[in-house]
C-alpha cells in the first residue's frame, strides 16, 4: 500500500511563501499529476515528498508511514523513503555505465550479485533498454538516457514514483510516443505515481486525475475531464487550454437549473452555467473556449441553450485542419474562435452551447 | 510488494553529521591553533608558557616606540609597493599581448611566463644573488667593463625588482583569463572609429581589465608584505629590517627571545593583511558587474600589431632569460663548481663536492627525503583532507557549512612565519602537542593549514559544476551522504582533486618560511636546510640542494602533465 497523504504543507523561502496549505491524497495505484506554470511550487511539493527539500510545516505520510511531521519535528532523510525519483535532467552518474548506474541502489539494499543481474535484466527489459547494459550516460540519446532513468529507479521496486518533467528534455515527436510508453508502464505496475509538468496536454493525456497549482496553491484537483470542462477558476480555464473570458454581471440565476444569466457590457444577455451556486457573483467571468464556438455568415436559429454574439473579423489564423478567427465583439470583447468553418466576408455569428461555458471567478 | 529498504536506518544520519562536525572542527583546530597564541601572546606581559600572566596593551606600546620596527614597517611598505609596481606592469602587459594580440612565440612565451611560480622565491632569490649579487658573476663581469658596479641588489630597489619579477606570473594569471574573455568587437568599435591597435588595447581592453587588474595587485601587495625570503638574503646583510625579518630575528636571532613584541607584531601583520583581504573580497563581488561577456564566449579577435609584435617577443624572451633562465642556469653552475667568477673559467673550477657534502651526511639526506615525503604522502593525505572540507562546505546540509568555508579560507591571511610561530606556540600550550614536536608531522599540518585556501580553490569550482540531482538521485535511490559522497561525488571530482594535489605537491615542497621555527634535528627539510647553510655562508650546498629541489619539481610537473593528458576519461 503506498497511498499519499499530504496535509497542509507550507515551505518558507526567507520571507517567500513557496507553499501554502498544500493537501494532497493520492489513492495507491493513483497516476496524480502536479500541474502548474513554472514557480507554482509543483516541483517544491515533489521535492519535499522526496525529502529533498525540507518542508516548513505540515505533513506528509506514504503507505501510513509518517514521512514529514511538522509538528513532531520528524523529516525522514531522502534514502529512507524508498521511492523511484526521475529528474528533469535525469542524473545518471556520468562516470558509471547503465549496468553500474542500476546496480547501485542495489548494493546499498545489499541484494546479492544473481538477484542484482536478474533484477537489472528485468528493468531494461521494461525499458526496452536491455541491449544497452555497458554504455555509458554519454554515449545514449536523450530519450534512451530518460529510459534509463526510469529503470534505476524501477529497479529497486520503489513504492512511489516520483517524475520531474521527464519528458521536457526530448523533442515533441519523441515527448509524445514516451507518454503513451510510460502510461502503459505504470498501469502495467500499478504503481503510485506522481507527476510534475508544465505541459497541459501532457498531464491530461497521462493522469487519472490532475492538481493545478498556482503561487504555492492548490488551484484544482479533480480528473482531466473535470479540469478541462469544469475549472474552477479563470487562472485553470486559461492554463488547461485555451480560454476565452466574457466578463458581465449576473442578472438572473436558476438554482435549480444551474445556470446563470450574464449582461455583458455591449448589452447582450448569454447563459452560463453556473455549478458552484455558492460562489459570489460579483467580478464573475464567463468562460468558453475557442474550440467549442461555431462559426457562421447568417445568424444562427436561436434555442433555449445557445448563445448568440456578432463580431468582426480581425483575423484568420490558418492551423492546418482548423481555423483559428479573431473577433471584435464590440465594447473591447476579443474573441478566439476555432471551428473548420470557413467564413468569407468581415462579418460572422458566433454561437455556443450553454454546457461549453462555465462562469468562474476572476 | 517494495523491497526492505537500505540496511543500518538507525545509523546512517548520525554518521553524516559525525563526519561533518569531526571535519569542521579539524579545520578550526588547524587555523586556530597556531593563530590562537599569536593573538593571546601579544596581550600577555610574559611568555605565554609562563604561569599567571598580566593582561597588558604594553607589548604594542613598546613595539611602536621601537625605532627597529618603525624602519621595518617602512621598508615592508616601500618594498610592497615598489613590487606590486614592478608585477602589475609586467603582468598586465604579458596578459595584453601574449592574449589580446598576435605576436609570434605567445605559446612558448605563455608557458614560459608561468615558470617562475614552479620555482620557489628562495631558490630564485640565492640564484639572483649568484648572478646579480655584489659579487655575482654578472655584476663582477659588467664592473669589469664598465670600471665601476652599475647596481647594488642590497637595496629596495633592487630587492623590488627581484620581487616584482617572481610575482609578475601572478598578475598574468589573473589578468589573462579577463583578457582571453573580453569582447572582440569592443576592440573593433575603437578600431573603426580610428583607433590603431596599440591605442584600441590601451584605452579599449586595458580598463575593461580593471578589476582583475587591482585584484591582481592586491594579492601581489599581500604576497610582498608576507615575503621573507628577499628581505633575508638581500636585506639582513646590510641590516635592512622588513616586517617579517624583524619576526625572524627577534625570533630566531634574539638569544631570550621578546615574545610579547613578537606576538605584537605578528598580530599587527595579521590585522593588516585580514584588511586587505577583506576589500579584496568587496573589489571581487563588485568586479561582477564588469563582465562584458555572458554565456558562450566567443573566439576573441587578436589584434595585429604587425612588427611591434616581433618587438615585443625578442623583448619577452631577454627578459625570461634575465629574470629566469640565467639566474638558474647559474645556480646550476654554481651547484657543480667550488666557485663561480668571471675572472676564471667555471670549467677548470668543476667538482661535486657539494651534492658529496649533501649525501655524506645523514642530516643532510634526510632534510631531502622528508621535503619528498611531506610533499607527496602529506601533500596526498591534505587533498584528501581539503577535499572532504569542500565537500561538508558545498555538498551538505551541515548548519555552520558557510562558518567552515570562512574559516577554511582565512589561512590567505597568515603568512607563513606567522603560521610557524603560532605553531610553535601552540605546541608549547597544548598538552600532550610535544608528540608532534620535532617531527615531520608537525611541519606537514603546518603546511596543511597554509595549503587549505589553495586547495579548496581549486575543488570549489568543480564541486560547483557536479549537478545537484547527481546527489539528490543517489539519496533517493538510498544512499546517504557519505556513502553519496564517496561512490557519486568524489569518484566525479577526480580531475580537480589531481590538480589538488599537484598544487599542494608543489607548495609543499618549496614551503620553507612556516618551518624556519618548527624543523628540528630529524625533521629538516631542504629549505631549513638551504638557510642554514646560507646563514654559514656556504654557497655551494645551497645551490646543489636548489638544483636538487629544481629536478624533483620538473620531474614531478612533466610526470602531472603526461597523466593529466592520459587521464581524461572522466
Amino acid at each position: 500500500m503506498s497511498e499519499v497523504v499530504v496535509d497542509r504543507l507550507n515551505k518558507h523561502y526567507g520571507p517567500v511563501q513557496a507553499l501554502h496549505e498544500v493537501s494532497l491524497h493520492v489513492p495507491d495505484g493513483e497516476f496524480l499529476t502536479l500541474l502548474g506554470p513554472s514557480g507554482c511550487g509543483k516541483s517544491t511539493t515533489l521535492f519535499a515528498i522526496a525529502g529533498l527539500d525540507s518542508p516548513s510545516g505540515g505533513r506528509i505520510t506514504v503507505g501510513g508511514r509518517d514521512f514529514y511531521n511538522g509538528a513532531t519535528g520528524l523529516d525522514l532523510p531522502p534514502e529512507k523513503r524508498n521511492l523511484g525519483l526521475v529528474f528533469q535532467s535525469y542524473a545518471l552518474w556520468p562516470h558509471m555505465n547503465v549496468r553500474q548506474n542500476l546496480a547501485f541502489p542495489l548494493r546499498l539494499r545489499k541484494v546479492g550479485k544473481k538477484e542484482q543481474e536478474a533484477r537489472i535484466e528485468e528493468a531494461l527489459a521494461l525499458v526496452e533498454m536491455g541491449a544497452f547494459i555497458d554504455r555509458y550516460p554519454h554515449e545514449l540519446s536523450g530519450g534512451q538516457q530518460q529510459r534509463v532513468a526510469l529503470a534505476r529507479t524501477l529497479v529497486f521496486r520503489p513504492s512511489l514514483l516520483l517524475l520531474d518533467e521527464p519528458l521536457s528534455n526530448l523533442d515533441a515527436k519523441l515527448r509524445i510516443k514516451a507518454r503513451s510508453w510510460l502510461k502503459q508502464l505504470q498501469r502495467q505496475l500499478g504503481l503510485t505515481t506522481l507527476y510534475v509538468t508544465h505541459d497541459q496536454s501532457e498531464a491530461l493525456a497521462l493522469s487519472d486525475r490532475i492538481v493545478v497549482m498556482e503561487k504555492g496553491r492548490v488551484s484544482q484537483l479533480g480528473t482531466p475531464e473535470e479540469i478541462y470542462r469544469r475549472p474552477a477558476n479563470a487562472f485553470v480555464a486559461d492554463f488547461v487550454g485555451a480560454s476565452n473570458f466574457l466578463p458581465g454581471e449576473v442578472v438572473d440565476r436558476n438554482a435549480a437549473a444551474g445556470t446563470a444569466k450574464v449582461k455583458l457590457a455591449g448589452g447582450d444577455i448569454l447563459t452560463a452555467l453556473w455549478p458552484d451556486i455558492s460562489a459570489p457573483p460579483a467580478d464573475s467571468l464567463l468562460t468558453v473556449r475557442p474550440e467549442h464556438i461555431g462559426l457562421s455568415a447568417e445568424p444562427p436559429l436561436p434555442g433555449p441553450d445557445i448563445n448568440i454574439l456578432a463580431g468582426r473579423i480581425l483575423e484568420r489564423a490558418y492551423l492546418g485542419a482548423r481555423l483559428l478567427y479573431t473577433l471584435d465583439c464590440g465594447h473591447g470583447l476579443v474573441l478566439m474562435a476555432e471551428t473548420e468553418t470557413r467564413v468569407e466576408g468581415d462579418h460572422a455569428w458566433l454561437r455556443f452551447s450553454v454546457d461549453d461555458t462555465l462562469l468562474v471567478r476572476a | 510488494m517494495s523491497m526492505a529498504e537500505p540496511q543500518s536506518r538507525f545509523f546512517r544520519p548520525d554518521r553524516a553529521l559525525l563526519i561533518q562536525a569531526a571535519a569542521a572542527l579539524a579545520t578550526l583546530a588547524l587555523v586556530l591553533g597556531p593563530l590562537v597564541p599569536v593573538l593571546w601572546q601579544s596581550l600577555l606581559d610574559r611568555p605565554l608558557y609562563e604561569a599567571a600572566p598580566l593582561f597588558s596593551l604594553d607589548n604594542y606600546i613598546r613595539l611602536f616606540g621601537n625605532p627597529r620596527f618603525h624602519e621595518a614597517l617602512g621598508n615592508s611598505v616601500l618594498l610592497a609597493l615598489l613590487s606590486t609596481l614592478i608585477a602589475t606592469v609586467l603582468g598586465v602587459s604579458f596578459a595584453l599581448f601574449l592574449e589580446r594580440t598576435d605576436m609570434p612565440g605567445r605559446g612558448l612565451l605563455r608557458n614560459l611566463t608561468l615558470w617562475p611560480m614552479y620555482v620557489s622565491q628562495l631558490v630564485l632569490a640565492f640564484a639572483w644573488f649568484i648572478l646579480y649579487g655584489p659579487s655575482g658573476y654578472i655584476t663582477l663581469a659588467v664592473e669589469r667593463l664598465a670600471g665601476v658596479p652599475l647596481w647594488d641588489m642590497y637595496t629596495i630597489l633592487g630587492m623590488g625588482l627581484l620581487a616584482g619579477t617572481s610575482q609578475a606570473p601572478v598578475v598574468y594569471l589573473f589578468c589573462s583569463s579577463s583578457a582571453r574573455m573580453a569582447d572582440a568587437t569592443l576592440e573593433d568599435a575603437a578600431r573603426s572609429v580610428g583607433a590603431g591597435p596599440l591605442r584600441a588595447l590601451w584605452s579599449v581592453s586595458l580598463p575593461l581589465m580593471r578589476p582583475s587588474i587591482i585584484y591582481a595587485a592586491l594579492l601581489t601587495f599581500i604576497g610582498s608584505l608576507e615575503m621573507l625570503a628577499v628581505p633575508l638574503v638581500f636585506g639582513k646583510p646590510v641590516g635592512l629590517e622588513f616586517f617579517t625579518t624583524f619576526l625572524y630575528m627577534e625570533g630566531l636571532g634574539a638569544i631570550t627571545p621578546d615574545y610579547g613584541l613578537i606576538g605584537a607584531a605578528a598580530t599587527l601583520l595579521l590585522v593588516v593583511i585580514s584588511v586587505l583581504l577583506v576589500i579584496q573580497g568587496l573589489l571581487l563581488r563588485q568586479s561582477k558587474r564588469f563582465v562584458t561577456v555572458r554565456g558562450k564566449a566567443q573566439r576573441p579577435k587578436l589584434a595585429p600589431i604587425g612588427r611591434v609584435g616581433w618587438v615585443v617577443c625578442a623583448l619577452m624572451c631577454l627578459y625570461t632569460a634575465l629574470v629566469l633562465l640565467l639566474p638558474l642556469a647559474g645556480i646550476v653552475l654554481r651547484s657543480v663548481t667550488s666557485f663561480l667568477t668571471p675572472l676564471m673559467s667555471p670549467f677548470d673550477l668543476l667538482t661535486l663536492d657539494h651534492f658529496e657534502v649533501l649525501f655524506g651526511y645523514e642530516a643532510y639526506r634526510r632534510s631531502i627525503v622528508n621535503s619528498v615525503i611531506i610533499a607527496s604522502f602529506g601533500g596526498a593525505l591534505a587533498t584528501l583532507f581539503v577535499a572532504l572540507v569542500a565537500l561538508v562546505a558545498h555538498r551538505s546540509d551541515f548548519r555552520f557549512r558557510r562558518a567552515l568555508e570562512f574559516v577554511a579560507l582565512y589561512p590567505r591571511a597568515m603568512p607563513g612565519i606567522i603560521a610557524g610561530i603560532g605553531m610553535f606556540w601552540a605546541m608549547l600550550l597544548l598538552p600532550f602537542a610535544h608528540v608532534l614536536q620535532g617531527t615531520i608531522w608537525l611541519l606537514m599540518l603546518a603546511f596543511t593549514m597554509r595549503g587549505i585556501p589553495m586547495a579548496f580553490g581549486a575543488l570549489s569550482p568543480t564541486l560547483h559544476q557536479i549537478g545537484r540531482e547527481l546527489d539528490q538521485g543517489a539519496r533517493s535511490a538510498g544512499a546517504d551522504w557519505w556513502t553519496t559522497v564517496r561512490l557519486i561525488i568524489f569518484p566525479l571530482m577526480k580531475p580537480a582533486l589531481f590538480s589538488a594535489y599537484v598544487l599542494l605537491f608543489l607548495s609543499f615542497l618549496k614551503e620553507y618560511a612556516a618551518a624556519v621555527f618548527l624543523f628540528a634535528p630529524g625533521a629538516e627539510i631542504i629549505g631549513t636546510t638551504m638557510l642554514t647553510f646560507w646563514t654559514n655562508g656556504s654557497t655551494g650546498p645551497v645551490a646543489a640542494l636548489s638544483v636538487i629541489q629544481l629536478a624533483i619539481t620538473a620531474l614531478f610537473v612533466t610526470l602531472a602533465r603526461r597523466s593529466l593528458r592520459t587521464n581524461k576519461d572522466v
